[in-house]
């Protein structure tokens, strides 16, 4: 689909508001033409060339009426175009969001939240403004036919002399609208260069300090600010000219008719009257070349911002102009119901393949394994051995390259859409919150029960912080919840997920953000929820002892698999990494590790 | 009406004085072209005289080309003023920017734990470019636009009182008119602006949580969130865009009234036989030529108030002093340097906004609490001392100290027997160099990387020290050596390869004293080799504070310090310690890394 046809789909969208729109604004136009009209109509009356009976009057009563229908037109035409651009505003953000929210968790998203959410702002509204401008370009046709009629039947030659250079101009205002648009990138590029460079510095304000770099630093800033002047100076001079030129080109066009008219003013041919007609309707249609010149880099402007938001939803432009309703007026739509379906009896895993997300790589490589009701698996392996890669194959939230997933003796044909509340819930490594209340960050829109809550908070061990907060469950936790410590973030995140109440629990290493007291509180809870099937990534011991299998990663694959005797019997990596970890069930001073380090031998 | 004329102004004296001849140039610029502006009608006036008397072909030619070059020069001298008034603002405003920028550099950790990079983005360069606009619009809007209306008023009134004195009060009263019922849209931009930055802040958490989202079955939800919002938005934008069309709807009457009282001065006084034609018409056309200023006039002083905000900030920022006095005269000497904590009591000052914390630092938000409480260190100058504690225990605390990020409360810190604050800052920032763990990478080459941007540091020098580190083959891996681009998501830097980056760093600075805030995530057993290697040569022949989060380090260390809670529960030789059994360090080394560091 080419922009074009991916605008003409819009259109398509509110048809029949979007024809009121441009008859409104047609009116608007045209009445422009009454006003020229009437100073004709005064002079050739002061001149004695007007029609008889005509008084001071009834060119002030022609005045005010043309100025009166002008105001009506105004507010009809803003009332519908309001309306219209609003439909289609609401269309596009509700498009991007959805597709957005449609994609795999972990790549929903093709770069920075930022570009996101540049592209819902203000490449919606560029694609808004075309769609209304587009109006103005319709309405100026019929204006531009009637104001040369009139003016033709004046007087044909002057016309001629002056609405020649006006399509000279017009065609000129193509073929420098290109280069208005180079010049404008290289000044946002040159900005952006400048903000990035800042907000490194500012970022890493500490190691600039501690290094006494701060003069290397402004220079290097400096140097930027330079590019960054010159771009910005020859933007601006560039597009202040283009402007300029056309919007003040009225008066160019008064000294061409002055020119062409001066004989006719002179025997009389050609009266003060239709002098005036003439500088005021040439001066219309000089700004509509004008607004033409602009429309034309509007539009420019306009395929590119179609183009970010079709990159955004990693979908084509059809995807971004695509027809769903609104929701404006009338009832809102239900969520779907949660159906449970039949319960979880056993959950297999064949040969699954998953490329880690932004690398090339595989980060996981055929991994197979199998869980049943009730049972507590525990992942463990090293930084990067692929476990949360793993975990996000399995529930969507990355591709799967290859192999498949079968719940209850059926291949799960996606994932994603599968794997959700009520079958199965998740809480990443580092979860985001929402700068709402903890509450409102609990239910995330669900209904949910008081109690269900309460025992979800109790589940995550979080009970005691939410009394100590100042607020309870009503505290706003701020912008990512930074108004909560790491590991409030990390339980309220995992209360979160157990509000759904899922048949499978998946639960990303949380030891980096809990202390092991807590995290082995959390264990104890969670191991009391025998109805529930677990997955979990963990490396610590009181996760390990209780696991029914234990699978551990080495470089993407499943290296052993079994209890925890069984996989400390059968695999290297599994007891080097247990040996790192401290018992702290035991913790005593006279323990001795089954495999201690042996530090005298390292020099200790 | 108050404008922050005054702040912004003297703002801008400062910055806009080396320009000054430039600013004459401008000023002259703008004039001129106001004055080619005035001066055309009155040639189409004698133009329309000298026809309608019948007046001779040349003449009429002659005032049409007149009026024909007048337009040219007029066109050609705007599109310089733009040129003029944008080099100086852009020249002016940078200069600023740098200034802010240095400001923010030489404020001290408090005033960063306050301010998200994204704010300082704001100030340095959004609140700079407002007063940068402002400047503009200040000179050509609102001083050439005055100038403008005045002007053909003053030109009217030296036609015919009668036809002035009509036309001012049609002036004044547009000019009261629209100011009142901007007064009234304002209030209705403002509630939109707030409502809409609420939508997509939530927007913006949605697009970045969808992972959370989806695995908690919240998507359906989401999107009738969205609905809800936009729903609930509309009326709100209903009328504040109604707002903005109203001010087009009374422009567009007024001037009609403006056209009324053209028309009925015009032709009452060209019957009386007071003026010619051409002087009717000179009325009409400066009443247009006004249409133009008046209504832009309001909306143009509604943009300055807006800078007010942006100009307060800006003086705000500048007045913002560091708490870290520089003003030591005292000297470190050459080599390693011995380092001295004595009874050092340090308490982190409480945070004063809610976004505090989001630069990622553990400093709590609640009320100053005691980081370190009596605390006494000796490091002897060419030794190491490992630093161990749990999270919060006071470790990273102790060693912002000695690099002086903080002044301690009570106590003394040295360093080779001098007290932080007396030697000029700059001089302990280079004699005493700390790597913390999180290595902040700029997005730029890995040369200018590792010489922080000062060009005095050649690539001779860059390579000899990466050879000593032993990392030159690790550099010469990358794909485009010490042109390689890092510090973007796409470089994909692991956070022990920044750390090989840092100490590089400070390895080319040749400090006397390395602390050492070692990664504390896993690193893959290759990098981890590299960075063995790297410290061990970093550390030779210095002194070093080792925050430790390995065993390796522990090994390496001559001293080790134990800290809890803010004070030294065991500080001592690491080879007594650990063999005595009843020592921290000794069960420490028992059970495992993992418990200290829990």
């Amino acid at each position: 689909m080419t922009a074009l046809r991916a605008l003409l789909h819009l259109i398509r969208y509110r048809p029949w508001l979007y024809a009121m729109d441009a008859v409104a604004w047609t009116a608007i136009v045209l009445t422009e033409l009454g006003t020229g009209y009437v100073a004709k109509l005064f002079f050739d009356w002061l001149t004695g060339d007007a029609a008889a009976g005509f008084t001071l009057t009834s060119v002030i009563a022609l005045v005010a009426a043309a100025g009166l229908a002008r105001v009506i037109a105004i507010l009809v035409g803003a009332l519908i175009d309001i309306r219209h651009r609003y439909s289609i505003e609401v269309l596009l953000r509700r498009n991007l969001l959805a597709a957005v929210l449609a994609k795999p968790g972990a790549r929903a998203l093709p770069g920075a939240v930022g570009e996101a959410l540049n592209a819902v702002r203000d490449d919606v509204q560029t694609v808004e403004d075309l769609l209304s401008w587009l109006i103005d370009q319709f309405s100026f046709v019929p204006y531009s036919l009637a104001a040369l009629a009139i003016l033709l039947a004046i007087d044909a030659r002057v016309t001629l002399i002056v609405v020649l250079p006006l399509i000279l101009v017009l065609i000129g205002a193509r073929a420098v609208s290109k280069s208005v648009r180079r010049f404008r990138e290289a000044h946002r590029e040159s900005t952006e260069r400048v903000t990035g460079a800042i907000g490194e510095a500012m970022d890493g304000v500490q190691a600039i300090q501690l290094a006494g770099a701060e003069e290397h630093v402004v220079a290097h800033i400096e140097a930027l600010n330079r590019i960054r002047l010159r771009a910005a100076v020859r933007d601006r001079l560039l597009s202040q000219s283009f402007h300029s030129f056309f919007w003040n080109a009225t008066t160019l066009c008064t000294g061409l008719i002055l020119l062409a008219a001066a004989e006719g003013l002179r025997g009389s041919t050609f009266t003060v009257g239709d002098f005036a007609l003439f500088v005021t309707y040439v001066g219309f249609l000089t700004e509509i070349i004008a607004a033409f010149g602009d429309f034309l880099i509007h539009f420019q402007q306009t395929k590119v911002s179609i183009d970010r938001m079709a990159t955004l939803v990693q979908g084509s432009r059809g995807d971004v102009v695509a027809h769903h309703p609104v929701h404006l007026t009338g009832p809102l739509p239900e969520p779907p119901p949660l159906c449970a379906g039949p319960a979880l009896e056993r959950l297999a895993i064949e040969t699954m393949t998953v490329a880690a997300a932004g690398s090339g790589g595989f980060r996981v490589r055929r991994a197979s394994f199998e869980i049943r009701r009730g049972e507590f698996v525990v992942i463990t392996g090293r930084i990067g051995s692929g476990k949360t890669t793993l975990l996000r194959g399995l529930l969507g939230l990355l591709p799967i390259e290859e192999g498949r997933i079968v719940w209850n003796g059926e291949p799960v044909a996606d994932p994603s859409t599968f794997f959700v509340p009520p079958r199965a819930a998740y809480t990443p490594q580092v979860p985001q919150l929402f700068s709402e209340t903890l509450r409102d960050n609990l239910r995330l829109g669900r209904e949910v029960p008081d109690e269900a809550l309460d025992k979800a908070i109790e589940l995550a061990v979080l009970e005691d912080d939410i009394v100590r907060l100042e607020h309870g469950l009503d505290t706003v936790v701020g912008p990512r919840g930074v108004k909560l410590s790491g590991g409030q973030r990390q339980r309220a995140a995992t209360a979160r997920m157990f509000v759904s109440r899922p048949e499978l629990v998946v639960l990303d290493d949380v030891s980096s953000a809990l202390d092991v007291e807590t995290e082995k509180a959390l264990w104890d809870r969670a191991f009391a929820e025998r109805q529930r099937t677990w997955l979990v990534v963990s490396h610590r011991r009181a996760a390990l002892r209780r696991a029914d299998r234990i699978l551990v990663m080495k470089d993407g694959c499943i290296e052993a698999s079994g209890r925890l005797d069984e996989v400390l019997q059968e695999s290297e990596e599994m007891r080097r990494l247990w040996s790192a970890e401290s018992d702290d069930s035991e913790r005593d001073a006279h323990h001795v590790p089954p495999f201690p380090i042996d530090f005298t031998a390292s020099g200790v | 009406m108050k404008l922050p004329l005054r702040d912004g102004l003297s703002l801008l004296r400062r910055y806009v004085r080396p320009h000054a001849r430039w600013v004459v140039a401008l000023a002259f610029l703008v004039l001129v072209t106001i004055a080619l502006r005035l001066v055309n009608p009155q040639i189409l006036r004698q133009f329309i005289d000298t026809a309608t008397a019948g007046g001779a072909r040349a003449a009429l030619i002659r005032n049409a080309l007149l009026f024909f070059g007048v337009a040219v020069l007029a066109q050609v001298l705007s599109v310089a003023a733009t040129y003029v008034g944008e080099t100086v603002a852009w020249s002016a405003t940078n200069a600023l920017r740098l200034d802010l920028l240095r400001h923010a550099l030489s404020l001290d950790p408090t005033f960063h734990k306050e301010h998200t990079p994204g704010q300082l983005i704001e100030r340095i360069d959004g609140d700079v470019a407002t007063l940068s606009n402002f400047f503009s619009r200040f000179v050509i809007d609102i001083l050439g636009n005055t100038l403008l209306v005045a002007g053909i008023v003053g030109l009217l009134f030296r036609e015919d009182w009668r036809i002035g004195l009509p036309i001012l009060g049609f002036v004044v009263f547009t000019v009261w008119l629209l100011g009142f019922i901007r007064a009234r849209a304002v209030p209705h931009w403002t509630t939109w602006r707030k409502l809409v930055a609420e939508f997509f802040g939530f927007l913006g958490e949605r697009l970045a949580g969808t992972e959370d989202l989806r695995a908690n079955g919240a998507v359906a939800y989401t999107m009738r969130r969205f609905f809800e919002l936009c729903r609930g938005l509309y009326p709100v934008r209903r009328r504040s865009a109604l707002a903005g069309y109203a001010m087009w709807m009374s422009n567009v009457a007024l001037f009609t009234g403006g056209y009324v009282v053209a028309f009925g001065v015009g032709a009452t006084l060209w019957r009386a036989g007071a003026i010619t034609l051409g002087t009717v018409y000179l009325v009409f056309h400066y009443t247009e030529l006004l249409r133009g200023p008046i209504s832009t006039m309001r909306e143009q002083i509604t943009d300055l108030q807006r800078a007010e905000a942006g100009i307060r900030r800006i003086r705000t920022m500048l007045a913002t002093t560091s708490a870290l006095f520089d003003g030591g005269s005292k000297h470190l000497s050459d080599g390693a340097l011995s380092v001295a904590l004595d009874g050092v009591t340090f308490a982190y000052a409480p945070a004063q906004t809610a976004d505090a914390g989001a630069s990622g630092d553990a400093t709590p938000l609640a009320e100053p609490t005691v980081a370190l409480r009596d605390v006494h260190l000796a490091v002897p100058a060419g030794s190491v001392m490992g630093l161990l504690g749990r999270t919060g225990s006071g470790k990273t605390t102790a060693a912002r100290l000695v690099a002086r990020l903080y002044d301690c409360q009570e106590g003394a810190v040295r360093v080779g027997g001098v007290g932080v604050a007396d030697v000029p800052l700059r001089e302990l920032r280079r004699r005493v160099r700390m790597v913390s763990q999180d290595v902040q990478l700029f997005r730029a080459s890995v040369r200018e990387n590792v010489r922080l941007f000062d060009p005095a540091v050649s690539d001779a020098r860059i390579l000899a020290a990466l050879d000593e580190l032993g990392l030159q083959e690790w550099v010469c891996a990358l794909h485009q050596g010490l042109d390689t681009v890092v510090g973007t998501p796409e470089a994909g830097l692991s956070a022990g390869q920044g750390q090989l980056l840092a100490l590089a760093r400070a390895f080319l600075a040749d400090p006397g004293v390395v602390i050492l805030d070692e990664a504390s995530s896993r690193l893959d057993p290759a990098t981890e080799r590299l960075l063995e290697h790297a410290i061990d040569r970093l550390l030779e022949g210095r002194t070093a504070i080792v925050i430790a989060h390995r065993l390796s380090t522990v090994r390496r260390a001559d001293r080790i310090a134990i800290l809890e809670d803010g004070c030294v529960v065991e500080a001592g030789d690491r080879a007594a310690l650990a063999g005595d059994p009843s020592s921290r360090l000794a069960r420490l080394l028992v059970t495992g890394m993992e418990e200290v560091l829990a």
